[in-house]
């Protein structure tokens, strides 16, 4: 039997006419990283909530660490919400042993560790100033530190990412990696979809409220395998325009072909040959979450995320 | 669920006492008490000479007058009879002690000071009013009391200004003047820190809602303990200021009072300070309508808190509390003049208008002991209630953004919570 960090069955909840979560089922198994994916405003921060015991659901249950979500598992979990705040006028040290001493890590053991942990994100000097004086890359860097101080079974992350420059934001995907090879169970809400594919091993689609799709991201991307290929080329893509390529979408990294039913993908090698175009990369492409979601929630769930659709040219339009 | 209450309380009282804030407001009032009373001790060194020569052309007015002068700080050297034939112009010979310093003055006593209580001081710079007046009643005293002595010795009785007995056909209470001094000001003091502290709170819980960090906090503590964390930090922080300074007025009463007082005799009449020092029954009073109506108004105003998005929007939801606490403060005075009305018994019996109006009649000692206890009784029992009110105001509110909620709403989370 599977132990769960999270196992959640049925849960709704409404606010006056709002309703932000419909019959929520989601089980995140111990040690893996669970992604929980949705345009904003699908319910991901209401249903995290929820696991958290902050708000009750109106229906349903929610197990949280083998139990209720009470203060005895709430304590063994690392919660980073979406608004985070601090206390801008207290010091960082005082901050992080202050949030350590909710959790139950005495106020001296949690200096100790955040002084660990500053050292190692490079913010050694800054633990006597007020969290006013840093800038906001670094107080996020210092609110994630105040998520794992008291070293969690599990941690919860809504957008944890959002708004870190890029070198930052691989510091704390390494972390959070390394939290989860010792571990600990990660949830995270993003609505970045490639991010969930470089780190989740478990996904959980949500849109409007509801439950699209969960489960393991390589079984997903199996069964949803509709034998695209990617192709980059040098010369004309009128090439392109032929009846054995339902759709082609040209993005930075080249064009990505879907194929009719039935079209072996060396067709389209033989094809660019015969166009006389010259073929730097053909491969075999495993269908993108962004693509799996857009699937099965439709193209205006989708771009409610706020991310526009990718340029497209179908063949049919040509 | 202890630890973290705790942790909270710690948090509260640690960075508000050691803000600056603080600091200031804990140093300003007793600091203007010092510079009110004080200052003088400060100057009393640096005043200049004290020497004083009187020369007594009358001949009997230097007997009442040495004494008096000397009770108000002067040494007085007397140049009499003999002398004064000798010397014509007393100060004109000694004006350049005067100028110098070495001399504070000369007073010169005659006829006219007999007849009018009029006399005559030469001295270097302007005479500062106090001393003035000090003078002044020292010479008209003392010519009051010859003109008494030689005319009507039974008057001087009147001098020590009579005598008052009273009779009282009801006496329920004894009053004294000093514990209606107390009354006042112990009751503006409530009303003062109990408006102070409740909006601390309030602001407290807002900032930690629009800073958001109230999310984190309640991941891991459920929103009473945070509230109760909260109210009893600040409520810490009340103790703390309102202890150093009583501790201050204490040290100034029993140390820098009487030194005062020997420095400066002309002051005197701050001995009267003395009698307004409440006693110790007088302070537990204070100590516990402090208590209770803190804990009663600060839960309202977390509730309050609660509610906002922000400062501004805080200040406007708080006006219902502001009239709760004004109404005491306005009818104190009348409470105060006609303690026994059944105006003054009822009101100083309503749960939000006991702290400063009970407590005003329990110290002036006009209320029995079974009124108090009714009022503390009252507090506590509108303190359970509204706090298990505002708790769950809280708890749903300190979650929410957006509008303010509108009575309707605020009922449901409190059925809801």
């Amino acid at each position: 039997m599977t132990d769960y960090a999270i196992r959640l069955r049925g849960i709704s909840k409404r606010f006056g006419d709002h309703v932000a979560v419909e019959e929520l089922d989601l089980d995140v198994p111990r040690g893996t990283i669970c992604g929980l994916l949705g345009p904003n405003g699908s319910g991901k921060t209401t249903s995290i909530r929820m696991i958290l015991g902050i708000y009750v659901p109106d229906v349903g249950t929610v197990e949280l660490l083998g139990g209720t979500p009470d203060h005895a598992h709430r304590r063994r979990v690392g919660y980073l919400p979406e608004e985070r705040g601090m206390y801008k006028k207290m010091r960082v040290l005082d901050h992080l042993a202050f949030i350590g001493e909710l959790r139950g890590v005495r106020a001296a053991e949690g200096r100790r560790r955040g002084g660990e942990w500053l050292e190692r994100l490079g913010l050694s000097e800054w633990g006597d100033r007020r969290v006013e004086d840093l800038s906001k890359g670094m107080q996020q860097k210092v609110q994630f530190v105040a998520t794992v101080l008291h070293q969690p079974d599990l941690l919860v992350l809504d957008e944890p990412f959002s708004g870190l420059d890029p070198i930052n934001q691989d510091v704390l995907e390494g972390i959070v990696r390394e939290l989860n090879d010792q571990g600990t169970t990660i949830l995270f809400s993003t609505h970045l979809m490639d991010q969930a594919e470089r780190l989740c091993r478990r996904v959980c689609l949500i849109s409007r409220a509801r439950k699209v799709l969960d489960g393991d991201l390589r079984e997903i991307r199996r069964a949803e395998d509709r034998g695209d290929v990617a192709v980059e080329f040098d010369g004309d893509a009128g090439w392109l325009d032929i009846p054995e390529i339902e759709h082609a979408r040209e993005e930075e990294d080249g064009w990505h072909l879907r194929l009719r039913d039935d079209v072996a993908p060396r067709v389209i090698v033989e094809r660019a040959l015969a166009a006389g175009v010259e073929l730097h990369r053909f491969e075999r492409e495993a269908p993108r979450l962004h693509e799996i979601f857009v699937r099965h929630a439709g193209e205006d769930a989708a771009t409610e995320a706020g991310r526009p659709p990718a340029a497209q040219i179908t063949a049919a339009a040509r | 669920m202890r630890s973290a209450v705790f942790a909270i309380l710690k948090r509260e009282y640690l960075e508000r006492v050691r803000s600056r804030w603080f600091v200031i407001a804990t140093l300003a009032g007793p600091l203007l008490f010092v510079a009110i009373a004080g200052l003088p001790l400060l100057t009393a060194g640096s005043s200049g000479p004290t020497e004083l020569v009187v020369v007594d052309r009358t001949g009997r007015l230097l007997a009442t007058v040495r004494p008096g002068l000397e009770a108000v700080g002067y040494s007085v050297t007397s140049v009499t009879g003999a002398d004064t034939r000798a010397e014509r112009d007393p100060a004109g010979v000694r004006s350049g002690s005067i100028r110098d310093g070495r001399l504070f003055g000369v007073l010169v006593l005659d006829s006219a000071t007999l007849a009018t209580g009029s006399a005559r001081l030469t001295v270097a710079n302007a005479l500062s009013p106090l001393r003035e007046v000090a003078l002044r009643q020292v010479v008209a005293q003392s010519a009051l009391v010859d003109r008494l002595s030689s005319d009507a010795p039974e008057a001087l009785a009147l001098l020590s200004g009579g005598s008052l007995e009273v009779d009282i056909l009801d006496a329920r209470v004894e009053v004294e003047g000093s514990d209606f001094i107390f009354a006042y000001l112990g009751s503006f003091l409530l009303y003062m820190t109990l408006l102070f502290y409740g909006v601390a709170v309030m602001r407290s819980v807002v900032e930690e809602k629009t800073s958001r960090i109230v999310e984190v906090i309640l991941s891991s503590v459920r929103p009473i303990e945070l509230m109760l964390g909260k109210i009893l930090g600040v409520g810490a922080v009340g103790l703390t200021q309102l202890g150093i300074w009583a501790l201050s007025v204490g040290v100034l009463a029993e140390v820098g009072l009487p030194r005062l007082l020997a420095a400066r005799p002309e002051l005197a009449a701050l001995a009267e300070f003395d009698a307004v020092a409440p006693s110790t029954g007088q302070l537990i009073l204070f100590l516990a309508f402090f208590l209770g109506g803190y804990f009663l108004y600060s839960s309202l105003y977390a509730a309050v808190g609660a509610m906002a998005n922000s400062d501004q929007e805080a200040q406007q939801a708080q006006a219902p509390l502001v009239i709760l606490m004004i109404v005491p403060a306005v009818i104190l005075p009348g409470v105060l003049e006609n303690p026994e009305s059944s105006m003054a018994v009822w009101t100083s019996l309503v749960p939000f208008f006991a702290p400063v109006l009970m407590f005003a009649r329990a110290v002036s000692g006009w209320a029995s002991a079974a009124e108090v206890t009714a009022a503390l009784a009252g507090i506590a029992v509108t303190t359970v209630v509204v706090a298990w009110v505002g708790g769950r105001i809280y708890r749903v509110g300190i979650l929410m953004t957006g509008k303010r909620p509108s009575m309707r709403q605020l009922w449901r989370w409190v059925r809801a919570g």
